[in-house]
């Protein structure tokens, strides 16, 4: 058979495309590479999960910033410094001199009142924060007041730890700041500017958007009016790479320097490839074994006691949950105050079972475990399901999506659950206790959904009094022995929820990139870093 | 050669039947889309206010997108919304569902177009070939050849070809539709940047385009090769058993030109139908390839507002999806007029 012409043409055309690729990134961009669908909105009053405050983090400022080493410490950023009155009512910010918004427009405490009113009333996920502790779209205008351009003063409306709300405030979502007036400029139909900070950037960060294409890329682009010290990076692409196996083989050969949603077995891999660093450090929340004690046997303490020592913390750890998690028994995160160390709980086969006898139960029951089809919840799953067994509880693994297992938790309805959470991004251990044990009605029509607590019908009173009242606790010292006693109560009351590792943010990167400190809070700083070549 | 049907009223009722089926045939597509994503476990509301917000935010967000009324008043908003043009936003993309299409899929028709080319443009020749050659060996290791393609997982495929060809021997760029630093360096006229950077003289982004295209759309071409080349060979092989194949050759006509100009001529038609719904298939189903290259096309958009429950979203792909298959089924028709005058 003859070569036909359109052999040739064909032959022609993937002759001209054997050049290498140009696989380096430019010294001055950052290229940045994760799964982008969880990124709905770049509203920072919208947006949920941790993939857009990566984003945002770079475009806008709060009035504090997090520090990506030392949980407990907080930065000045737009506020160069701050006061707790003394009746501990209110927090006095006094905001820097010079500092503008990417547009040129003057950043003022008109702009944070205004910021902060309008998370408020548009009551979107990010309003939580400040809705624990009290904080409404009606009380706002009492809660937040400048009295001059340079002066912010935060009311508290009902006692809370200062130091808590001052943390919330550096959370990047409810504590950033917005250029009112070019929002404003671009408000349609009174919505607050919500459409049109879909897609543009209104803040005063070292970046600003240069574009979004949803599910493809997002390009910030520097800012070089910044206020402070700008990027050395002119651009950061940051690009949707859903594959984790396609983030790796781009790292390798250098085509991102940064990929932030790798799974266990790629990193593992990275971890060993030479140009290539990965970090793995504690981050927000833990996974744990759920139990709801609306279900009988789940209610007997002694049960639940039975199951904590059917768990193999250790193998899990050392077997499954590396770069994902590192063993942790109790409900607050590493470095928080007054964080205890862990128990020491263990698999204990005979302990669980003459638990279970105890509790009338010698030969075991039959079970059902939900968890996510996803890793590392199956294994785990599977994991606990073969120690439960052991002691002759039959577990039947239901896997699925976040609606099928979550959502059955939302609704009351499931026995036992490999979840995660617990909060902590906030990094107080309020945060932890409030999301995983606290539950102040535990009617069925409360449906407190946020609570862990309420979903799986946990209710200890003294608990919840405790967790209060250490919250508004001004004396330091008491205070997190206040923390240490409630770590100690639960340790008692074997709640429903049993924690065994907690979660850990690891991320591979290009070794000669300078200055990369993963944020725990989620808001990495990627302006800060230089590459050394 | 008459290509239409004459304007007599009963041409006239035929085009008027046509357009009658073709929109029962739509009505019938949204709503069953519409049905099976209420009945799916998705909840957009869900993922707008995510897992930690409380019932009153929860609510709030249902009510404003128009949930809380029931099912059919929600479909009749919708049907209404689209006879006025109006198809609705992305909960995902904060856009119009329309705008969000016309940015995704001239690289979806970019990959698919290039897939389908490589597809019958070996294909075919290598159809025709194998039938030729039947039962000799060259005929085995063309359908064994095929098979393995048909067979082996487009997503692993992907995957493997990346590691060959992008991490180890750098031939090929290495996901998305063009390097970093050129991207938004082309004008997009045409969204589609070959054409684009062509337009525009700019000859480093074609290259670096056809680059980051070759890879993805050999792989998703190599099924429809696969395909292709059976029914081709199939085809042929019917045809090169009649009588007139045996009279060419035997009145001293050339091997090539019985092939080619007399058997070949014959099973156009049929390879057209082929192609034309292969092509069909390749615009909506590139999913996996587009997961695997991050290419950010029409099946990536389509899916990821599955998974998040963004039914107008999804309706309004949907209703993209059969128009191409009724366009595409009309044309192939249209073609087989030109092609086989026994139709006309």
């Amino acid at each position: 058979m003859r070569l036909s012409a359109r052999g040739l043409a064909l032959a022609a055309l993937l002759a001209t495309t054997a050049i290498p690729a140009f696989a380096e990134t430019p010294d001055d961009q950052l290229v940045v590479g994760f799964s982008m669908t969880n990124v709905l909105t770049l509203d920072p009053a919208a947006i949920t999960g941790r993939e857009p405050v990566q984003i945002l983090a770079n475009v806008y400022d709060g009035l504090v910033a997090l520090d990506a080493k030392d949980r407990a410490k907080v930065d000045p950023d737009l506020a160069e410094s701050w006061e707790v009155a003394p009746d501990g009512k209110s927090i006095t910010f006094h905001l820097r001199e010079g500092a503008t918004f990417a547009s040129g427009n003057p950043v003022t405490a008109a702009d944070v009142v205004w910021s902060l009113t309008r998370l408020m009333q548009l009551n979107l996920a990010q309003a939580s924060f400040l809705k624990t502790h009290g904080f409404t779209a009606e009380n706002a205008a009492a809660s937040f007041t400048a009295p001059d351009a340079k002066t912010v003063v935060v009311t508290l409306p009902k006692p809370v730890d200062p130091s808590v709300i001052v943390q919330t405030l550096g959370i990047v979502g409810p504590g950033s700041v917005l250029d009112s007036k070019l929002v404003l400029e671009n408000e349609a139909d009174g919505d607050l500017g919500a459409d049109w900070l879909n897609t543009h950037s209104a803040g005063s960060g070292k970046f600003g958007f240069e574009g979004w294409k949803a599910n493809d890329r997002v390009i910030l682009s520097r800012n070089d009016d910044y206020w402070g010290e700008p990027s050395a990076m002119k651009r950061i692409i940051m690009r949707h790479i859903p594959e984790s196996q396609n983030q790796r083989l781009m790292l390798e050969k250098g085509d991102i320097d940064i990929g932030f949603s790798l799974a266990g077995p790629d990193l593992k891999a990275l971890s060993a490839e030479d140009g290539v660093e990965v970090i793995s450090q504690p981050g927000s929340g833990f996974y744990y074994l759920a139990v709801s004690m609306k279900d009988e046997r789940l209610a007997n303490p002694k049960v639940r006691e039975a199951l904590r020592y059917l768990i193999d913390y250790q193998g899990i750890n050392a077997a499954i949950m590396p770069y994902y998690g590192q063993e942790h028994q109790r409900p607050i995160s590493t470095g928080f105050l007054g964080a205890l160390p862990d128990p020491g709980y263990t698999l204990d086969v005979a302990k669980a079972k003459a638990l279970l006898a105890e509790a009338g139960y010698p030969d075991g029951f039959e079970i059902t475990l939900r968890a996510l089809a996803d890793a590392p919840f199956m294994s785990a799953a599977t994991a606990i399901q073969a120690t439960l067994a052991q002691a002759g509880i039959e577990a039947e693994i239901i896997s699925g999506s976040g609606e099928q297992i979550y959502g059955a938790m939302r609704e009351r309805d499931f026995e036992l659950l490999v979840g995660r959470g617990g909060g902590g991004q906030l990094p107080h251990p309020d945060s932890n206790l409030r999301a995983l044990v606290y539950n102040p009605d535990n009617s069925d029509a409360a449906k407190l959904t946020n609570f862990q607590g309420w979903r799986t019908s946990f209710y200890d009173p003294e608990l919840n009094a405790a967790i209060d009242a250490a919250l508004v606790e001004t004396d330091p010292a008491k205070q997190k022995g206040m923390y240490e006693a409630i770590q100690e109560r639960i340790a008692a009351v074997v709640p429903s929820i049993q924690p065994f590792s907690e979660v850990l943010d690891s991320v591979a990167y290009r070794a000669d990139l300078e200055g990369f400190a993963l944020n725990p809070s989620w808001g990495t700083d990627l302006g800060a870093i230089t590459k050394a070549r | 050669m008459r290509l239409t049907a004459p304007l007599t009223s009963a041409g006239l009722s035929a085009i008027a039947r046509q357009a009658g089926t073709i929109l029962v045939t739509l009505l019938g597509l949204l709503v069953l889309t519409f049905a099976i994503g209420r009945m799916m476990p998705v909840d957009p509301v869900r993922a707008i206010v995510g897992e930690e917000a409380d019932p009153a935010t929860y609510q709030q967000v249902y009510e404003e997108l128009g949930m809380d009324k029931p099912v059919y008043v929600q479909f009749a908003t919708y049907l209404g919304d689209v006879v006025r043009g109006d198809f609705g936003t992305s909960l995902r993309t904060g856009q119009p569902v329309a705008q969000d299409i016309l940015s995704v899929m001239p690289a979806t028709i970019e990959l698919a177009t290039f897939a389908i080319l490589f597809g019958a443009g070996i294909g075919i020749p290598l159809g025709v070939w194998a039938a030729v050659r039947k039962n000799k060996p060259t005929d085995h290791v063309v359908r064994v050849v095929t098979l393995l393609g048909h067979s082996m997982p487009i997503f692993w495929t992907g995957m493997i070809g990346l590691i060959v060809f992008y991490a180890w021997l750098g031939w090929v760029g290495g996901g998305g539709r063009v390097s970093d630093f050129y991207d938004g360096m082309v004008e997009p006229r045409t969204g589609f940047l070959l054409i684009d950077s062509a337009l525009a003289g700019d000859w480093d982004v074609f290259r670096d385009a056809v680059n980051h295209l070759v890879l993805p759309a050999s792989i998703l071409g190599l099924a429809s090769l696969a395909y292709i080349t059976r029914m081709t060979r199939s085809f042929m092989l019917d045809q090169l058993t009649q009588e007139y194949v045996t009279t060419a050759r035997v009145k001293g006509l050339s091997k090539t030109r019985t092939i080619w100009g007399h058997a070949f001529a014959n099973i156009r038609v049929q390879l057209v139908t082929i192609v034309a719904l292969a092509y069909g298939g390749l615009l909506e189903g590139a999913v996996l390839i587009e997961t695997v290259f991050s290419w950010p096309g029409f099946g990536q958009y389509m899916t990821n507002n599955m998974l998040t429950g963004d039914m107008n979203a999804v309706m309004t792909c949907v209703l993209l999806v059969g128009v191409i298959f009724i366009t595409l089924n009309l044309l192939s028709d249209l073609l087989y007029k030109v092609f086989d005058p026994r139709t006309r």
